[in-house]
């Protein structure tokens, strides 16, 4: 190996709030060569973006570094004054955040902002100079008309690209290593993969080395040499990218890959989960911090830590911190693989029918303006969603999965179209039938704590769904609320608490109790797994198909997320700007999609297994999503269809099932070939 | 922003037009109606009679409206009963001085809160942040004519370098001419001002410093006073923007105690003998240029607003 262009070692850091101190990292020792790309992965909290922070000194308030080095081009920047952090920052090292809508100052324009760290660093370029680097920059990074869009202000500019912008100014110095924590995590997922796409070609061209900070699999996978999993402030495992995920050693990464919903056998099989949660990091735990949830864990593992060693037949280029390690030998099958659960019964008879489903909202200026347009949510839908089943809805952001959503569960009126119930309009039922109609159909929010009043406890905002509808006496009510937390996996107990008291994942166990008190026949879960961690997500997956075997229950699960989508759902819908545009069995959606758009999404996805891109013919997505509030005449995907004819602009393509009666397909020219096996 | 501005002109045209009529049921609900305000108890009946059939009084609500809009739209407000002369004249004679009080101690007060509010947000949780906030606080509960008057007795009696009373000119150039004795009215008015916007200032800072924003100009290798001066200070004065327009209203009646007191002859003191004297047309012409006043503010902040905050600018 060269001489390392960064090295950390055995760094510390404190988070000190008024409360407590958490030892964010525990000693953390990573390298990183020239024009090297290195990802950090881990679940949150497990200080891959301290770790980020803390290279350019950007702490957050209460965070200091109480021990080790981070050398930088021979000087120790952990220990360096602010006037030579401020030199190496946006300079020798660029930095990329998450999120481009809050990381953009609102009223500075985009060229001021670009050329801001030229200003700073090359003071020897004039004004005008500047200027024209950084429209060059942009340019680079791929912004359409960078000299109109120099004097744009972010939020003029879509998700994507802001990001480009930010990258450009992390980029415009042409920086020797650039760090970019969760670069993709707020975008979509075809925005997602052209922003990857960017920065790698940059890396190329500039000959950067890059620390790529992701929760994200399937990003890591595709995108760095070396990959460092991280654990409780700790280094759990540290390899070259293929040697990771072809052979984990730690039973930490054995087990996140195993949570993977790609990784499941099939849809019908439960997914791995990891029991329990990481460690408090106020405390230093003894031992392995992996431990407590390990099913491999000995005495030893409790008692003494595990150094991060050299592996035993490939050396230094792998290393992990284990006493009891995958054997050297294992497949991935091997991983402990839960029972198989039944297989679904047949669907049943339909349960709710979509019938050309319309949902417009007015675009209005103000209080005094008129209505300047209209935003077109949902554009005429028509589904049947079967007792039962799970129906999974995917798309991108504003693709009107969530106002159909919303529609369903009855807390939108649609502009036009029917909602039918088992063949009943509840927009035609009495105000009493209507009322006693909704404890039918419940939500399943993304983020449930925010869907829960923060000063009721939780008993009263189970209970108070039963004493709306009237259910059964108050001791009644208890007894049934006991039994929802029994199971959806909460302590009984938990009624005395407050929603802010629990952790994501059991938060969202108790969204899934709350839709569930009315006993309702359909929950239309919104992103109910999308703010999870992977472990934790696999729990909640397991969970809700756990309760609808049991309960019968029928389940809307709408979701950007492909894999996730896949595992859970037997039928799929594919939207587009409002449309349906594909639907049919999972299966068959997955292998052979007939519209250009699934097969586009389906190609973009970054699947989380370095060896499974390769030899696949993958054609990702071009292009943003047009405007709801102008959508493309014809087909409303013609504009990044790669086979759009001109009937495409005139006509809007009719339903058709050209493979089989049950796989529907809005398109003039649906596609014929198989797409080949993949993971996803 | 033309466009912009043209709207929000219309509105306030709107809204004034609301004003005018509730300061126009204001008028017809005072006690006895405006003849026996004007006549007194001991006016006959006859005579009463006589001065509503005069004034048009004795006619239909809506008749008398369309009578008053008219009279407004020609400057006539009516005639002060006390000093003979007409409200117009009076006001126009008045709202300058006022106007003069009013953007003297604003202007003063802006710029000692922002930098402030600043210092206070970069020290915060140090010995001088405490301190200022102390002070802060003690100058926000004084009731301004208590400060006043310790204004008065320091710089007027004590230390003899300041005169106690306004200048008493007719024009406002003849006000900016005395300016020693503007001194102690525009600083006394200035400090409660401060005392407030410092505090806003201070919050805004903070809440701004917290963005993700900032920590994207520290990691381009900027400066904390540049990232202060460049980033910070624009988005701060947002929210500042929207208090100073709908402090406005409030500042007017901050004049009238510091006009009564230093005898500022200005439209609160004004308003301050017509009260006494239920010099009714007064009080309401008054009334009036307050609520214009008040839309005015907002008008005000809007502009501000669109200025400081281009999302703004493209939603409108």
């Amino acid at each position: 190996m060269t001489e390392p262009l960064l090295r950390i070692e055995d760094l510390r850091v404190d988070i000190a709030s008024r409360e407590r101190t958490v030892h964010a990292l525990d000693g953390i020792s990573l390298e990183l060569a020239p024009g090297e790309a290195l990802g950090i992965v881990g679940e949150s909290g497990c200080g891959k973006t301290m770790t980020a922070l803390s290279v350019l000194g950007l702490l957050p308030p209460g965070g200091a570094v109480t021990g080790g080095r981070v050398m930088f081009d021979g000087r120790d920047l952990a220990a360096a004054p602010a006037p030579v952090l401020q030199d190496v920052r946006g300079n020798s090292i660029g930095m990329v955040f998450q999120d481009p809508l809050t990381s953009l100052n609102p009223t500075m324009t985009v060229g001021a902002q670009v050329a801001e760290p030229l200003v700073l660093h090359r003071p020897e370029l004039s004004r005008k100079e500047a200027w024209t680097r950084a429209e060059e920059m942009l340019r680079l990074v791929g912004m359409p008309q960078p000299a109109e869009r120099m004097k744009a202000y972010p939020h003029q500019l879509s998700g994507g690209m802001r990001q480009r912008v930010a990258i450009a100014m992390a980029l415009v110095c042409e920086p020797k290593l650039l760090i970019a924590d969760e670069p993709t995590t707020a975008l979509d997922v075809t925005t997602q993969h052209q922003i990857l796409e960017l920065i790698d070609g940059l890396r190329e061209r500039l000959g950067m080395a890059m620390i790529l900070v992701t929760h994200d699999l399937g990003v890591i996978a595709n995108r760095v040499d070396r990959v460092a999993v991280m654990y409780a402030g700790k280094v759990a495992e540290e390899s070259d990218v293929r040697g990771l995920f072809a052979r984990p050693r730690h039973r930490y990464t054995e087990a996140l890959f195993a949570s993977l919903p790609e990784r499941a056998a099939d849809s019908g099989s439960a997914l791995h989960t990891i029991p329990g949660l990481p460690p408090n990091l106020a405390a230093r735990p003894t031992g392995c911090r992996f431990a407590p949830r390990c099913t491999f864990a000995t005495d030893e593992c409790r008692t003494r830590e595990p150094r991060l060693a050299d592996d035993d037949v490939r050396g230094g280029e792998h290393r992990f911190a284990c006493f009891h390690p995958v054997p050297d030998d294992a497949s991935e099958a091997e991983v402990v693989v839960p029972p198989a659960v039944p297989a679904p019964r047949a669907p049943g008879d339909v349960l709710v029918a979509l019938d050309s489903l319309v949902k417009e909202f007015p675009l209005k200026g103000g209080a005094f303006s008129r209505r300047r347009g209209t935003v077109s949510a949902v554009g005429g839908v028509s589904l049947e969603i079967r007792r039962g089943e799970t129906f999974g809805m995917v798309g991108e952001s504003g693709c009107g999965k969530t106002t159909l959503g919303r529609i369903v569960a009855g807390l939108e009126e649609p502009t036009a179209g029917v909602v039918r119930f088992e063949g009943h309009d509840p927009a035609r039922m009495s105000r009493a039938e209507r009322r006693a109609h909704r404890r039918r159909v419940q939500l399943m929010f993304q983020d449930s704590t925010a869907a829960m009043d923060p000063r009721m406890r939780v008993g009263e905002i189970l209970r108070e769904p039963l004493v709306i509808q009237g259910v059964g006496s108050r001791a009644d009510q208890e007894k049934l609320i006991a039994e929802l937390l029994d199971a959806v996996g909460l302590p009984r107990g938990a009624v005395r608490r407050y929603p802010h008291e629990f952790s994501g994942g059991q938060r969202q166990r108790l969204g899934l109790a709350r839709a569930l008190t009315l006993s309702p026949d359909l929950v239309v879960a919104d992103e109910p797994v999308s703010a999870l961690d992977v472990s934790v997500q696999a729990q909640i997956l397991n969970l809700m198909r756990e309760l609808q075997r049991e309960r019968g229950l029928t389940y809307l699960f709408i979701s950007h997320d492909l894999a996730v989508v896949r595992h859970l759902a037997d039928t799929v819908g594919v939207m587009y700007l409002g449309k349906l545009v594909e639907s049919g069995p999972a299966e068959q959606v997955y292998a052979q999609p007939l519209h250009p758009y699934t097969r586009g999404l389906l190609d973009t996805v970054n699947l989380p297994d370095p060896r499974a891109a390769e030899g696949l013919d993958r054609t990702p997505l071009e292009g943003e999503t047009p405007s709801a509030a102008k959508p493309p005449s014809g087909c409303r995907f013609r504009t990044r269809c790669p086979m759009a004819q001109e009937v495409c602009a005139t006509t809007e393509p009719p339903v058709s099932t050209p493979n089989s009666a049950g796989h529907q397909v809005a398109c003039h020219f649906p596609l014929s070939a198989p797409r080949l096996a993949s993971a996803v | 922003m033309t466009g912009f501005l043209v709207k929000r002109f219309l509105q306030a045209l709107v809204v004034l037009f609301l004003v005018s009529v509730i300061v126009f049921t204001l008028l017809h609900l005072l006690p006895g109606g405006p003849a026996r305000a004007i006549l007194g108890p001991k006016g006959t009946p006859q005579q009463i009679e006589h001065f509503n059939h005069q004034q048009g009084y004795d006619r239909s609500l809506p008749e008398q409206y369309l009578m008053y809009l008219k009279r407004l739209f020609t400057g006539d407000l009516g005639e002060s009963f006390k000093l003979n002369s007409p409200v117009f004249d009076l006001l126009k004679q008045r709202l300058p001085k006022t106007l003069l009080l009013t953007v003297l101690s604003t202007a003063l007060a802006v710029i000692i809160a922002v930098p402030l509010g600043l210092l206070q947000a970069v020290r915060r949780g140090k010995a001088s942040d405490y301190a200022l906030t102390g002070l802060a606080f003690l100058l926000y509960a004084t009731p301004v004519f208590f400060l006043g008057l310790i204004m008065i007795i320091l710089f007027a009696q004590v230390l003899p370098i300041l005169p106690a009373e306004a200048p008493q000119g007719e024009s406002v150039g003849e006000l900016l001419g005395d300016f020693t004795g503007l001194v102690l009215p525009v600083v006394t008015m200035a400090f409660g001002i401060v005392a407030m916007f410092s505090r806003y200032m201070r919050s805004a800072v903070l809440d701004n410093l917290t963005e993700e924003y900032v920590r994207t100009a520290m990691a381009k290798g900027q400066s904390s006073r540049r990232i202060m001066v460049r980033h910070v200070l624009r988005n701060a004065l947002i929210p500042l923007a929207t208090l100073l327009g709908l402090y406005l209203p409030t500042l007017f009646s901050g004049a009238l105690v510091v006009e009564s007191m230093f005898n500022y002859p200005g439209m609160g003191l004004l308003f301050w003998n017509a009260a006494q004297g239920s010099d009714f047309p007064v009080l309401l012409g008054v009334t009036l240029v307050v609520g214009v006043a008040t839309v005015v503010g907002s008008l005000l902040t809007d502009i501000l607003y669109a200025v400081l905050d281009p999302r703004i600018r493209s939603v409108a």
